[in-house]
């Protein structure tokens, strides 16, 4: 019992430290909750624009048009397995647009980046990465890979 | 286990590991709040505004901690603070991979291709939680900043 309570005294010294230091330094250099305007740094704000994000429905019309380029953020071994019809690879842990498939497609041209489905965030964050190297059109689908196999959409694998 | 809990030498080898892990694990996270915020807010089991707060306070405390840890400060404290922490990341994690979240751990660095969530890293921290755990019931103060603080008290001190 005193082991617990000077435990306990010397857990909130250092709880109130802690947090003092944080503070203090996140209000000093301006990151975390004191970073300025930039969206970006907040935690909910890292990532796209709502309008970004497309439903089943919406990819599939664009997939129809074939204006689209589809990229798939997901590992390589899940790719191989079975992915949309026509789609490129650029797993997000070794995502680099200079050895990425990417690297030759125009900054323009319209990308509808997805992952597993809606409980991922590798596309989210890929997309957050794609147009940080310069694209211009960039779309998320929502609910990738496991709405578009229910759907019966065309996919592929890689032998 | 009653004399490895005041065995100073085993004692002293778990402060120095955990105290150098939770050290090099918190300065990439005190380096960027935003990122660690993000890896928080992965995990979706708090509301919005909550992991920049986390991201804040929660880097200093792993450095706090694993100081004292090292030196041999507040140990019974930091390692109550640690077994804590340890227990919370781990539920984080096992709910994580119970509802197959496909995220990356953001335990020891923000580096997203450093690994995802998995039970191997339920058993990591176990065995972590484990030895926070047998610090705090341990009753070496050797080698600790305190002893060598009230041994040159008591030197200095000629009514002892």
């Amino acid at each position: 019992m005193i082991r617990l309570r000077q435990a306990l005294r010397e857990a909130w010294m250092l709880l109130i430290v802690g947090a003092a230091l944080g503070f203090i330094y996140t209000s000093a250099t301006e990151k975390g909750l004191f970073a300025r305007g930039a969206p970006e740094t907040s935690a909910q704000g890292l990532g796209p624009d709502a309008r970004q994000m497309i439903s089943r429905d919406e990819a599939w019309s664009i997939y129809q048009t074939g204006s689209a380029l589809f990229v798939d953020s997901r590992h390589d071994f899940d790719f191989r397995a079975g992915h949309i019809k026509g789609a490129l690879n650029a797993p997000l842990g070794v995502y680099e647009l200079a050895k990425s498939p990417l690297k030759d497609v125009a900054k323009d041209r319209l990308l509808v980046v997805y992952c597993d489905g809606a409980e991922c965030n590798s596309s989210i964050e890929l997309a957050v990465r794609l147009m940080k190297d310069g694209f211009k059109n960039v779309r998320i689908s929502f609910g990738g890979w496991r709405e578009w196999v229910d759907a019966n959409h065309p996919t592929e694998k890689t032998p | 286990m009653k004399s490895l809990l005041s065995h100073p030498h085993v004692v002293l080898i778990t402060r120095i590991f955990l105290g150098l892990l939770f050290v090099v694990s918190s300065l990439d996270k005190i380096v960027d709040p935003a990122a660690f915020a993000h890896s928080v807010g992965n995990y979706k089991l708090l509301p919005s505004w909550l992991p920049l707060t986390i991201a804040t306070i929660l880097p200093w405390l792993e450095l706090l901690c694993g100081f004292s840890l090292l030196f041999g400060l507040f140990i019974r404290g930091s390692s109550l603070i640690v077994s804590a922490m340890l227990i919370v990341f781990t539920f984080a994690v096992i709910s994580g991979i119970l509802r197959g979240l496909d995220i990356a751990c953001g335990c020891f660095t923000q580096d997203p291709a450093a690994g995802k969530i998995g039970w191997m890293k339920v058993l990591q921290n176990s065995a972590l939680i484990a030895l926070s755990l047998f610090l705090y019931y341990s009753n070496s103060t050797r080698f600790t900043l305190l002893s060598y603080i009230q041994r040159s008290s008591l030197v200095g001190d000629p009514d002892r």
